[in-house]
């Protein structure tokens, strides 16, 4: 995970990579600017496809009872 | 008359018998048509149980009845039987379910339309579940296929979730109630999960008989949870499917509608990225171009600046050449030169000689 995207969730990520492709289709764009957007997207995909790997849901069974009345 | 008989009050006869009935038949499942249904005072359900060849009356709170029914339904009901005071006997009705096709297609409808016409089923009152949820809570029979294979989708398909699980009975009679208080339980969190997830798996029309009771449907319908219901196969319709925010078609797609599948989305994110590599080759291949016009333009512009001065340079050295006195020679003209005064000495040139010749006569022209 690099420096920058520490903390931030799967969610923060596939925002991030959004707002990316959203500026290469903007008035914003320019292509000085372009080859490091392009990067830090390929990392964002990376770094996507890491956490989403790994994760795992936490599935419980509560303990109460449901066979009775309170 | 016999004598050694003991001779009891009316009271007594009848509080012996309840406690007769109750030794021997503490509850009893019995099943018949219904005929002369009524609600009295609002409060109390009273009908009767009938086959080809013997009547019995029934009797429950209003608050019980947990399907509506009408006369020709045939009902099983489990009860405890009863003498009451005034001499009537009567089945006491705890529970009750429609038996056959007809019967249970018969109080499904009939509670379709009441919950119906109440707008439980609007479209407008669907709401919408989250895209990713953190949080889910789901009521389901651990043991059943049904609640595997939801889990088996869940966890193929998404991770970071937390899943809560109610384990509840999902068909008899005790099914409804569980799944009641599973909800209320949910819905009393202090934080509330996301997502209420009902799942189970297929069955018979008798098996899915719990999904179409009239509590469990309202609890799903006032759940402050947003809700989604899988329950039984595609072509199962049950009244909590129908009261629920999002209905799903079995357990399988319930988790498939709950989560995004995680390959999808590496795959589109990877595609993202990609197509951001396109869209920077395609932009420097357009700012070359660019360039190339441009550069091409300035080139055209010197080139035509060129021609321009080249050509003006022509024109001069055409006028030029017209003026050179040598080629006037060549046209047969010769050059004189020193002053024309009678006797001096003058040159004349010629395209080829030069001669000295003496000027012997002036005159004015």
């Amino acid at each position: 995970m690099s420096e920058v995207s520490k903390g931030k969730t799967v969610q923060d990520k596939l925002s991030e990579l959004s707002e990316l492709v959203a500026w290469f289709q903007s008035a914003a764009f320019k292509l000085e600017d372009a080859f490091d957007k392009f990067k830090q997207a390929e990392a964002l995909a990376e770094e996507i496809e890491k956490d989403l790997t790994k994760l795992k849901n936490d599935i419980k069974v509560v303990k109460k009872k449901f066979d009775t009345e309170d | 008359m016999e004598n050694n008989l003991p001779q009891l009050s009316v009271s007594d006869f009848v509080a012996i018998t309840n406690q007769t009935l109750e030794y021997a038949f503490p509850t009893v499942s019995v099943v018949g048509e219904v005929t002369e249904f009524r609600v009295s005072q609002g409060k109390w359900v009273s009908f009767k149980l009938k086959d080809a060849g013997a009547v019995v009356g029934c009797f429950l709170v209003l608050s019980q009845l947990r399907m509506p029914i009408e006369d020709g339904m045939k009902l099983l009901v489990v009860a405890n039987p009863r003498l009451n005071n005034k001499g009537f006997f009567s089945l006491n009705v705890r529970a009750m379910k429609p038996v056959g096709e007809g019967s249970i297609k018969k109080g499904f409808e009939l509670l379709k339309a009441k919950l119906e016409a109440e707008g439980l089923f609007a479209p407008e009152r669907k709401r919408r579940l989250p895209r990713v949820p953190q949080h889910v809570a789901v009521i389901a029979s651990t043991e059943s296929a049904g609640y595997v294979d939801f889990c088996k989708i869940i966890n193929e398909r998404w991770g970071g979730m937390t899943v809560d699980v109610a384990h509840t009975q999902v068909q008899g009679v005790p099914a409804p109630d569980q799944m009641i208080r599973a909800i209320r339980y949910f819905n009393s969190l202090e934080v509330l999960p996301e997502v209420l997830v009902l799942v189970r798996g297929g069955g018979s029309a008798e098996d899915l008989m719990a999904f179409n009771d009239e509590p469990l449907a309202r609890a799903i319908a006032e759940s402050r949870i947003p809700t989604l219901v899988g329950v039984g196969h595609e072509v199962d319709n049950t009244l909590a499917d129908m009261v629920a925010d999002v209905r799903a078609a079995t357990p399988t797609n319930a988790a498939e509608i709950l989560v995004p599948d995680r390959n999808e989305i590496i795959r589109a994110a990877h595609q993202q990225a990609s197509s951001l590599g396109h869209q920077l080759v395609q932009s420097i291949d357009e700012y070359s171009a660019r360039t190339k016009e441009q550069l091409e333009a300035a080139f055209r512009r010197i080139r035509e600046k060129l021609d321009e001065n080249f050509e003006r340079l022509a024109t001069l050295r055409l006028a030029t050449a017209q003026l050179n006195p040598e080629n006037v020679l060549k046209r047969g003209y010769a050059l004189l030169r020193g002053g024309v005064k009678l006797g001096a000495t003058v040159e004349i040139e010629t395209l080829h000689e030069i001669a000295t010749a003496e000027v012997k006569n002036v005159r004015s022209k």
